[in-house]
């Protein structure tokens, strides 16, 4: 206002009234003096003369029209949100400073040491605790995701009693009142069906409740056990011990059915040992060879150098003629059980090689090699590789035993499970706690059991969802998550980790242990007392404040425990091993069937994550459902296509389910994917696949013969996130031999060469500060998928739901590519790279191209290339052409094509995106609206992490300081990111290694991700 | 208009049937706009309309959606919006054509046909141009494509064809809507003399800016026209050019071809004659105008989409050929793949329309038999969507790497906006045919045997003491 001309001062005209406003103001207007016009001027400046007065025209549209603008403006915004700061900032907060918290998750019987990235007291990352020998920094793809279980919107969120409200101290009261009755008769008639624990905390309490109640009855069950293992143990070496097999020295490893790189027990360490054993540097170096006999096309499986794909109910068969060739040519001394094994003959069909020239590999790394049963093979022949690893010379070396964390568990879940239903038929049953797990929907005749459940008089269901079971059950008490509570887990080599809560219980749950502190009574059941508790007993003596602050801060409590050396019991191996025979051949009409535990499912509790519903199975790549596999040869015979829906039937027993043809799977075997198909795990999982629990009995809880497989007839919408399994003789994901990469190191560099033509133009960066670059080994990559999961925690990626996957608009910034390829190199020509095909696993994200196709083609600049060679995303100016998209030759780009994160998976129930599931988002990272393109970043948020740290702290950057997500999960450690800039970094390194050679370099586009080709490790012998 | 002689002294034959007078012209195209509608206008348009308000409908609903109510997918970002974008923009050419270059090249035929192909250049372009709008993820910005200057100081992306495509389809439809309105000029000023009501006047009397048929105005309009006609002449060959850029600029096997320039220029006046041909024909008997569009004019244009469809045909088999000899195995096997592959079906109907059909053309009898001309060219159009969808959605749906090929289905939306984009087309041209004189009568006129200055000295006609071809 102050550049308008000013208004002239005249004083009132001497006979115009005198209009004042105060005595002061009528008192100046009368003085005409020059002093007091001075006065007055000074007391108005020009240009005051606007507020003066309040009501000037001109101030009054200025003011007017701005208000209406703002106003107008205003209206056009979407409503305010109001955000609470902290009044009081909690100590060791600093708000969008990340801080990260130790502790443990419990992933099938072994302990993966965590630290956890929590904003402002929101835990949102999953990361893997390098201190932690289950761990070392690594972790796998259901840890990963097992955040998102957290801020699951469908967890029940108080306790209940027959569908009624109630408080916990409602719960306290009723239980107490319960078990008042049993202090009397000693526990008869209490029973309490646990889930197979590894927490010391949990041992010690149940022996406590045991102790208390000392007829109390434990059950254990869960449907992916793993007590054949264990019952193995126990018929070998008379004690329960576990097998930790070091792949890194094994230089010939045979998994007789073990999926042990993804779905049995120790995954993170498995992978990690595993890889370091197939690690190339340079031709000199010789990779391990995996043999592996199994009848479903598993990660591992495809992971081999040979792969045997047998029925499983035949492995045994095969096992002992392994055996008795290894005893009668190569003189291995199995003691005792050298008798039962004599003489045994591999089942019809198999290769002679693959007894003999596998007998002679292993015989020849004696002590360097090592057997691995599968979770799912029976006791005795967990029993036989008990013997063979230790007449091999390898226990000890490759195979070490380590004492259970749970000595007291039973050996025989499904038994378990039966003498529950058995006491529950005889009505003995008076109390009933389920603490965890959810029987009625995954135990061996759980819907035969759940009449029986809702009949009992005092009945308690400890879950995280109000599920099958909690319907069934008197009291539903909810379940707090393991990032809420505290509790302690032993790994499978015997370090114990304390389990710290990174938040409050979201909806007031207990744990387990807390249950059990109730039960036995103990002084205080606050699972933080009854941690520390376990804790003392184990750190006797006044250090115990100062050991229980560094068990929590570096995330271990106790080391590992020295190995035991226990000894053979040939005669109880003898006997097991006696008189048991396959039935009828198996055919078409008599079908083997094989539960096997789910890579994202597990036994089901994962079933209303979004995130691994989403996620394709590594092998088949299906999401959102699963299905029954069949060879292609069973499924021609039978006249099944893929999506086929299909009758199950033996006996009484049937189930419908779709069919899935899956390439080298075993021919007259059927496999069948836990964990599907609930009804009550929420909006998410709910209908999702098929329930094949009814399929399953307690005599045969993993593979049954019998079953016969008629079409249905009719269609079921299966979607894939890729439904073209050959490469087409492309250099996409390139191996080779160990003899033929001898012979020409560079040999993947020559395939898909980047071609050398001068450019037209100077290179507009010449990238002289940092040069970021990644490479990926594919020789150390499993195919595990924990990086796409790691990726989408991460990294704020929407879930689409089955539809819009069916119709291929999947959104993960980086997916592993699975192949096909002939076993013998031979192209996809050969036969056998349908009926019996190797797999090829290929991480894809954005390749970040220096010249980028998609960079050019955006009309509005919204993708750009950094000076430090990132190929960013201006979210805020794509207008979403999917031009870009287009043109990327590594189709990595991805569109959000509606609003996924409010059109997404919880939609039937909420308008928007629920508020909590909000909070398993990074704040780091803008979350995508509709309409606009996305892709990997090489994380760019950490990148600049990172460096404003550095920056901060005036120094350079160190190698490894950035890593991105999927590297930093990757238990293989096949995925490396770093400063190609820097000298002697690790991804410098790499990058110049003899393997690599750039995803179809002879386009020109000059990817800044390497691969490294990987390299099989076959048996010349086995060839032909 | 020049006029260099009768045209029976350079041996063609009458473009109009003879005895056709001046009158005889104004009264035919005049009275069209000056009549109540007949009753197939009235159901046509009605028809038309509806479609349009589906398209409106459609293109609200995938506002509020978003582009995902569409079957495009990953890989396949780009399918029905992308096909019927070129599609159009193709069918717009021949306009241009027809009225610039051969009258450039003084093919007095096209005066019976050249104010129709030009308004069916406009409105192809107003439906062409619909499709880059909609088809973006963001329609709210879409303004970003335009190098306005803005706070964010930063401008388009000159580097990419899509943006090229933005200049060149606007500068097309500015050129395109000038020439078309000044070629109206005189044919304005008549339906302003004849008018009979206060409204016409008025309003013809505006558009018709003032024309009083004076030498001076005829010259200046003369010149005007010219130039008009000059510059449109290269669009013709640039914008389709520029159009097959988004493609042939890219790394896709299947778009990355230098042949696709000349390609898609051939193929968009290939399209656009069967359009003109298409609605010509059903104006001639609804208007009944035999005597101004007549069998030769068929004929001709006939020949045109032979002797395009013959390129477009070439340029199939020579694509194919390039594939095999590049050695290229991406290039090769998404020729393969369309001919023999998931999308077979497209493929072989584009080359049954295209390539196949017009082959009868060399026939005499089959190029001057309405019923196949009127089939043909139906089958010409369904041809050159295809072609377009051939290569936007084969090569997009199976491209380098295996794990991320995929099919496209089209969803009802789709549909419903391809569908209301013809309804859109045929509102604007049956609002065209109904106000707008749809033959250029002056330009008409001077192809009389009484233009001709030297009309007495041949005298077998009736006789006529015309002025030269003006407004009356």
């Amino acid at each position: 206002m102050s550049r308008r001309s000013p208004y002239e001062f005249e004083g009132p005209a001497p006979e115009a009234p005198v209009w004042w406003t105060s005595l002061d103001d009528y008192a100046t207007q009368q003085d005409t003096s020059p002093s007091a016009r001075a006065d007055l001027a000074a007391e108005m400046p020009e240009g005051a003369w606007d507020f003066s007065d309040p009501v000037s025209r001109r101030g009054f549209m200025t003011l007017m029209g701005a208000a209406v603008s703002l106003a107008t403006l205003q209206g056009c915004r979407r409503p305010v949100d109001k955000i609470l700061p902290y009044a009081r900032t909690p100590e060791d907060v600093t708000v969008n400073v990340t801080s990260f918290y130790a502790t443990v998750i419990d992933r099938r019987g072994d302990a993966v040491g965590l630290l956890v990235e929590s904003h402002e007291g929101r835990p949102t990352k999953v990361e893997g605790n390098p201190d932690h020998t289950g761990s070392h920094g690594k972790t796998d793809l259901l840890a990963q995701a097992s955040v998102l279980d957290l801020y699951d919107p469908d967890r029940s969120r108080q306790p209940t009693l027959q569908g009624a409200t109630k408080t916990y101290a409602d719960f306290e009261g009723a239980l107490r009142e319960a078990l008042t009755g049993h202090t009397s008769n000693g526990g008869t008639g209490l029973h309490v069906l646990v889930q197979p624990s590894i927490s010391p905390t949990f041992v010690r309490l149940r022996e406590a409740v045991k102790a208390r109640f000392p007829n109390a009855r434990f059950h254990t069950w869960e449907a992916a056990s793993a007590s054949n293992a264990r019952a193995g143990a126990r018929l070998a070496f008379g004690q329960a011990v576990v097998p930790v097999v070091d792949f890194a020295r094994a230089r010939v490893t045979v998994s007789i059915d073990s999926d042990f790189l993804q779905t049995d027990p120790g995954v993170v360490r498995n992978t990690r040992s595993w890889a370091e054993g197939r690690r190339v540097r340079s031709p000199a170096d010789e990779p391990s060879r995996l043999y592996v006999v199994e009848s479903n096309y598993s990660n591992t499986g495809g992971n081999a150098d040979h792969r045997l794909r047998l029925p499983s109910r035949e492995i045994e068969a095969y096992l002992k003629a392994l055996a008795a060739r290894l005893v009668s040519e190569h003189h291995i001394d199995l003691g005792d059980v050298a008798a039962a094994v004599r003489g045994a003959q591999a089942p019809s069909g198999v290769d002679a090689k693959w007894v003999n020239v596998v007998a002679a590999d292993l015989a020849a790394h004696r002590g360097a090699s090592a057997l691995v049963a599968g979770t799912r093979q029976p006791a005795p022949v967990h029993a036989l590789v008990h013997a063979l690893n230790q007449g091999l010379g390898n226990a000890g070396q490759t195979v070490k035993y380590a004492p259970v964390a749970d000595a007291n568990e039973a050996d025989d879940h499904a038994a378990e499970v039966k003498s529950l239903s058995d006491a529950l038929n005889a009505n003995q049953v008076q109390t009933l706690l389920v603490l965890g797990g959810n029987p009625v929907y995954d135990a061996p005749g759980g819907r035969a059991l759940s009449d029986k459940i809702a009949a009992v008089a005092f009945s308690a269901h400890l879950s995280m969802h109000a599920d099958e079971t909690s319907e069934k059950c008197k009291w539903h008490v909810p379940r707090a998550h393991w990032l809420e509570t505290w509790g302690d887990a032993q790994s499978l080599d015997g370090v114990v980790a304390i389990q710290q809560p990174l938040i409050q219980p979201l909806f007031s749950g207990r744990s387990d242990i807390e249950v059990l502190g109730l039960l036995s009574d103990a002084p205080s059941y606050r699972g933080y007392e009854l941690v520390r508790e376990t804790f003392r007993t184990q750190n006797a003596g006044n250090g115990f404040e100062r050991a229980w602050r560094r068990a929590l801060n570096v995330g271990i409590a106790t080391s590992a425990v020295s190995p035991v050396g226990p000894g053979l019991r040939g005669a109880e191996i003898i006997r097991s091993l006696s008189g048991r025979n396959a039935g009828a051949p198996l055919s078409k009409t008599n079908l083997e069937v094989v539960f096997a535990v789910d890579a994202k499912m597990y036994d089901g509790r994962h079933a209303n994550n979004s995130w691994l519903q989403e996620l394709p199975d590594p092998v088949t790549k299906i999401t959102w459902d699963n299905a029954a596999m069949f060879s292609p040869k069973t499924a021609e015979e039978l006249g099944i296509r893929g999506g086929d829906m299909v009758r199950l039937t033996k006996g009484n027993r049937s189930l419908e389910i779709a069919a899935w043809v899956l390439p080298g799977h075993a021919d007259n075997s059927v496999t069948l994917p836990l964990g599907w198909g609930r009804t009550r795990a929420g909006r998410v999982g709910n209908g999702h696949g098929f329930d094949v629990n009814p399929l399953r009995t307690v005599e045969a809880p993993w593979f049954e013969d019998g079953f016969s497989a008629t079409s249905m007839g009719t269609r079921y919408p299966i979607s894939q996130t890729q439904d073209h399994h050959r490469m087409e003789g492309r250099p996409i994901a390139i191996e080779t031999t160990v003899a033929q990469y001898r012979e020409q190191p560079n040999f993947a560099e020559r395939m898909s060469p980047t071609p050398r033509t001068l450019p037209l133009w100077r290179a507009p960066n010449a990238y002289e500060g940092h040069k970021w670059g990644m490479t990926i080994d594919l020789n150390s990559c499993t195919g595990c998928n924990a990086c796409v999961v790691a990726c989408q925690s991460e990294n704020n990626i929407p879930v689409v739901g089955k539809e819009q996957v069916g119709r291929g608009r999947e959104m993960h910034w980086l997916r592993v590519d699975r192949y096909f390829v002939s076993p013998r190199g031979q192209g996809d020509a050969d036969e056998r790279a349908t009926s019996d095909p190797a797999m090829a696993v290929q991480p894809l994200g954005c390749v970040h191209c220096e010249n980028a196709p998609c960079e050019n083609v955006c009309p509005v600049a919204a993708t750009v290339h950094s000076t430090e060679g990132l190929n960013e995303m201006a979210y805020n100016r794509c207008i979403g052409t999917r031009y870009c998209a287009n043109n990327c030759p590594y189709k990595v780009r991805r569109f959000n094509y509606l609003n996924w994160h409010n059109d997404g998976v919880y939609q039937p129930l909420d308008g928007d995106m629920p508020e909590i599931v909000r909070m398993a988002m990074n704040p780091n990272v803008t979350v995508r609206f509709r309409g606009v393109m996305e892709k990997c970043t090489y994380c760019v948020q950490r990148i600049q992490g990172r460096k404003i740290e550095a920056k901060r702290e005036n120094r350079e950057l160190r190698d490894g300081e950035i890593t991105t997500a999927c590297a930093q999960a990757c238990p293989a450690d096949a995925i490396t990111f770093g400063d190609l800039n820097l000298r002697g970094s690790r991804v410098s390194e790499l990058a110049r290694t003899d393997r690599r050679y750039k995803l179809l370099g002879e386009i020109g586009t000059q990817p800044r991700t390497t691969y490294l080709a990987r390299i099989r490790n076959p048996n010349p012998e086995m060839q032909g | 208009m020049s006029n260099d002689g009768p045209i029976q002294d350079i041996g063609e034959k009458h473009l109009v049937v003879p005895g056709t007078t001046f009158r005889k012209i104004t009264e035919a195209v005049s009275r069209v706009t000056e009549n109540p509608a007949p009753r197939g206008w009235w159901i046509m348009f009605l028809a038309a309309v509806s479609f349009t308000g589906v398209l409106g409908l459609a293109i609200g609903y995938l506002f509020f959606r978003g582009v995902g109510v569409w079957g495009n997918n990953s890989p396949v970002g780009w399918a029905w919006d992308i096909t019927n974008f070129v599609w159009w923009v193709g069918i717009g050419h021949a306009g241009t054509l027809i009225s610039a270059v051969l009258f450039l090249f003084r093919q007095k035929w096209r005066t019976s046909i050249n104010r129709f192909a030009e308004a069916m250049t406009i409105f192809a372009v107003i439906c062409a141009l619909l499709f880059p709008g909609i088809h973006v993820g963001r329609v709210w910005h879409a303004y970003y494509m335009f190098p306005i200057p803005n706070s964010m100081s930063i401008w388009p992306n000159f580097k990419s064809p899509l943006l090229w495509d933005v200049f060149a389809v606007g500068t097309y439809f500015t050129v395109s809507t000038l020439f078309w309105f000044v070629g109206l000029i005189p044919d304005l000023a008549t339906l302003r003399d004849r008018s009979v009501n206060s409204v016409r006047r008025m309003v013809y009397g505006f558009l018709s800016l003032g024309w009083r048929s004076s030498n001076r105005h005829w010259q200046n309009y003369e010149r005007a026209y010219m130039i008009l006609a000059a510059l449109s002449t290269p669009l013709v060959l640039s914008v389709h050019s520029v159009v097959s850029f988004d493609f042939a600029t890219s790394v896709e096997p299947g778009w990355h071809t230098t042949i696709f320039p000349p390609y898609f220029v051939a193929g968009a006046i290939f399209s656009g004659f069967a359009m003109v041909m298409t609605l010509m024909l059903v104006a001639r008997v609804v208007f009944k105008m035999n005597d101004l569009v007549t069998m030769t004019h068929v004929e001709l244009m006939n020949k045109i989409i032979l002797a395009t469809g013959t390129i477009v045909g070439y340029a199939y088999a020579m694509e194919f050929f390039i594939a095999w000899y590049s050695g290229n195995e991406y290039e090769r096997y998404v020729f393969l793949n369309r001919a023999f592959g998931p999308y077979a079906w497209a493929y072989w109907t584009m080359i049954s329309c295209n390539v196949i059909s017009p082959q009868l053309y060399w026939f005499k009898r089959l190029r001057t038999n309405i019923p196949l001309s009127f089939v043909i060219s139906i089958f010409v159009n369904i041809g050159m969507w295809f072609e377009r969808f051939v290569i936007i959605v084969t090569s997009l749906h199976r491209d380098f790497i295996p794990s991320s090929w995929g099919y496209f289905h089209p969803t009802p939306v789709d549909i419903a906006i391809y569908m209301g984009s013809l309804g859109l087309f045929f509102t604007l041209f049956l609002l065209f045919i109904r106000w707008v004189p749809m033959i250029a009568m002056a330009e008409l006129k001077s192809v009389l045997p009484e233009a001709s200055a030297h009309h007495h000295a041949h005298d077998d006609h009736d006789h006529h003491h015309a002025q030269p071809a003006k407004a009356e």
